[in-house]
């Protein structure tokens, strides 16, 4: 039913935010009157008095007697005897709700509520006290849960990373790249058949039990690394805990109590000016400071979070138990904190990476269970760049990827060997190639090309004078090679960051805005600490960056595709060639495996170093 | 550990400019805030001195992951310094 509705700005001047609540309540059928700026309380009143309204929505933007001009106006309504029957609110810059609630007004809403928040309030809607909008998904608080550590079966099809990832054909429009990259994904799987190392064996060991079964135990600790066996025995390491069921059962409850938050406008992917998921990266080493952190990033717009397991992990074989806490530059992914996390943040996109390291089959295992909705496999940076043995990793990468199909895991396939100094066109080929491996095993692998100031970068000078070429060059070539979700990282801006966190931010959102310009499927941004290593990434900092993301997509608004450059476009061409060769290169070796020994993905000179954590422990079946 | 500092969730960043002649005195002197303010340990995480002073941010953490959390209702063994 329609409504009649009085606006009154109560400032010398201000009066937009009511023209623009005029403007959305007149859209959708109410009667309005604007009263001009400049009135004084008792003047509001009289024109209150003049009609029979059902609603008066009072702005204020002034700090100055802010509360003695609110506090009179509540006053001079309950003697006009208005009350009873004409539902009055309060709102704009001065305007504080628990101050509005002190004078007993029906609502206030405070600096940056939306105009939507006004209207539910006319129409006798419930509002947050945030002033949520009314369209689009709410985060929703936690439903009441036990702390059980028990995995879950994957909820990865239930969750919307088919809609977030627009529809890719996967076509090869390279017809020549994608020729090569399939015979050396054919190559490699061949390459891997009958063979097994420990980690796939745990990971079978675990299938085999089911989610949240018990699996031989001793089986499982005959394939561990001493260190990590040690830890299932109960012997944590220095400053690594047992976090207490009551102190997780308290988070999930202060989580649960928080009211549903929104982001004015609806989460970061929803709007219309850059349709593309924002991610953010955790891993603190404490479950709880983890969710703590993801709660706060997706509050303040990102659309999902990704695990950091810690490095020492990568170089040991199993994985520990238990809900554990420790100062860690990541956090176990154990079954019990992988699922505890998904209890604590059930909302967002959730990717648990499996790209490095002796556990990647098991990893995407757990990750599934947990209700992860993506993974991370790439054994091309994991061996020259994370550290693991070739041999081993493509092994278990295998193994990954056939387990993420299976699962329906999409994973990223990500360059990071280009921070050690790879040249793009080589990191990109490895890239491709595993792709072409996944797409073989029914897997959905998504591109992840760096925005980066890459050591090539520096020496060649691809970068002395802007960021934008060299990076869009990327995307470009790869969108000339294969249909496929692109998905920059990671994060973009990497290694652009200083501690200044002006700087640090303002990188982050121009490196967002070029990454919408070129209309990528998702970004993975760094906080303000991406440059400080002298302690662990805080909260506050997340949401330094998440603004800022916002705000130069507010700036720029919905823009078509970026024209590309002359610059760029040579860059994309020599980067296309550059590919070729590396992969035909590759397929001149006797294997997958031996190319990445001799370097055709990266030579040491030029930063690919074989890993060593789990050589010699490939066996065949 | 007063009721203020058990709600931070991680850390208390300071940001201010302060008048000093050179970098190093700077330093000295935004320790020396920290101090005052009640901070025993803290990291100069960002200083750039140029001309009247320096603009400095200052970090001192009340909440490192692992500890038990004050925000959660857990007894914090922490002094207001941080760790």
């Amino acid at each position: 039913m329609a409504a009649k509705v009085l606006l009154a700005p109560l400032d010398p001047v201000h009066d937009v935010g009511l023209k623009l609540i005029r403007k959305h309540l007149v859209e959708r059928g109410h009667r309005v009157v604007l009263l001009p700026p400049d009135l004084s309380p008792e003047e509001v009143v009289q024109a209150a008095l003049a009609d029979s309204y059902d609603a008066l929505l009072v702005s204020r933007t002034i700090g100055y007697e802010a509360a003695a001009t609110l506090a009179r106006l509540a006053d001079l309504l309950d003697v006009a005897g208005l009350r009873p029957h004409l539902r009055v609110a309060v709102g704009g810059m001065a305007v504080r709700p628990e101050l509005a609630a002190e004078m007993g007004y029906d609502a206030g809403f405070g600096p940056g509520t939306p105009p939507e928040a006004a209207v539910a309030f006319v129409e006798g809607k419930p509002v947050e006290e945030t002033g949520a909008a009314l369209a689009g998904p709410v985060v929703a608080a936690v439903a009441p849960a036990e702390v059980t550590g028990a995995g879950v079966a994957g909820a990865g099809g239930s969750r919307p990373t088919a809609a977030w990832l627009r529809a890719h054909s996967y076509e090869w429009r390279d017809h020549q790249i994608g020729r090569l990259a399939r015979q050396l994904g054919e190559g490699l799987l061949a390459w891997t058949e009958r063979k097994r190392t420990p980690a796939t064996e745990r990971a079978a060991l675990r299938q085999d039990a089911g989610p949240g079964a018990q699996f031989p135990e001793e089986e499982y600790l005959a394939l561990c690394s001493p260190e990590v066996a040690a830890m299932r025995r109960g012997e944590l390491p220095p400053g690594c805990r047992p976090v207490e069921e009551e102190e997780a059962q308290r988070l999930l409850d202060r989580l649960r109590q928080a009211p549903p938050h929104q982001l004015p406008g609806g989460p970061l992917q929803q709007r219309p000016e850059a349709p593309l998921a924002v991610f953010v990266q955790y891993g603190t080493g404490c479950p709880l400071m983890d969710a703590a952190h993801a709660g706060v990033a997706l509050a303040w717009g990102a659309d999902g979070t990704v695990h950091f397991d810690p490095a020492w992990g990568a170089r040991h074989e199993g994985l520990p138990r238990g809900l554990l806490s420790w100062s860690a530059d990541g956090t176990f992914p154990t079954a019990e904190n992988l699922s505890f996390y998904r209890q604590a943040v059930p909302g967002g996109l959730w990717q648990v990476r499996a790209h490095r390291g002796l556990n990647t089959p098991e990893t995407v295992v757990l990750a599934a269970w947990a209700g992860a909705d993506l993974t991370k496999i790439n054994p091309v940076y994991g061996s020259l760049g994370g550290g693991t043995d070739p041999e081993r990793l493509l092994v278990d990468a295998v193994a990954a990827m056939r387990l993420a199909a299976w699962y329906r895991l999409p994973f990223d396939v990500v360059t990071n060997e280009e921070l050690g100094g790879v040249p793009a066109h080589k990191a990109l080929a490895g890239m491709l190639a595993v792709v072409a491996a996944a797409l073989q095993l029914g897997a959905r692998p998504i591109l992840q090309p760096l925005f980066c100031y890459s050591p090539e970068a520096m020496l060649e000078g691809y970068m002395d004078h802007d960021y934008v070429d060299w990076n869009a060059a990327k995307v470009m070539c790869l969108r000339e090679i294969i249909d496929a979700p692109m998905w920059v990282g990671a994060p973009i801006g990497f290694l652009t960051h200083t501690e200044e966190r002006v700087q640090s931010a303002t990188t982050t959102a121009l490196h967002a805005l070029l990454a919408a310009w070129l209309q990528v499927d998702a970004i993975t941004i760094a906080s303000t600490d991406e440059a400080y290593s002298r302690g662990p990434i805080t909260v506050a900092s997340r949401v330094d960056s998440l603004r800022a993301v916002m705000e130069s997509w507010r700036f720029s608004g919905p823009v078509e595709r970026l024209l590309p450059s002359p610059r760029a476009r040579e860059m994309a061409a020599r980067l296309g060639e550059g590919i070729q060769a590396t992969l035909a290169a590759a397929l001149e070796k006797p294997s997958f495996c031996q190319a990445i020994y001799d370097g055709v993905f990266g030579t040491r000179e030029e930063g690919g170093n074989p890993g060593r954590a789990g050589q010699g422990t490939v066996s065949r079946s | 550990m007063g009721k203020g500092l058990q709600a931070v969730l991680d850390a208390v960043d300071v940001e201010t400019f302060l008048v000093g002649a050179s970098e190093t005195e700077c330093i000295g002197l935004a320790r020396a805030l920290m101090e005052e303010i009640g901070f025993s340990d803290c990291d100069v995480l960002f200083l750039e001195h140029r001309g009247l002073g320096a603009r400095v941010r200052l970090r001192a953490y009340v909440h490192r992951p692992g500890m038990l959390y004050a925000w959660l209702g857990e007894t914090a063994s922490a002094s207001g310094g941080g760790d």
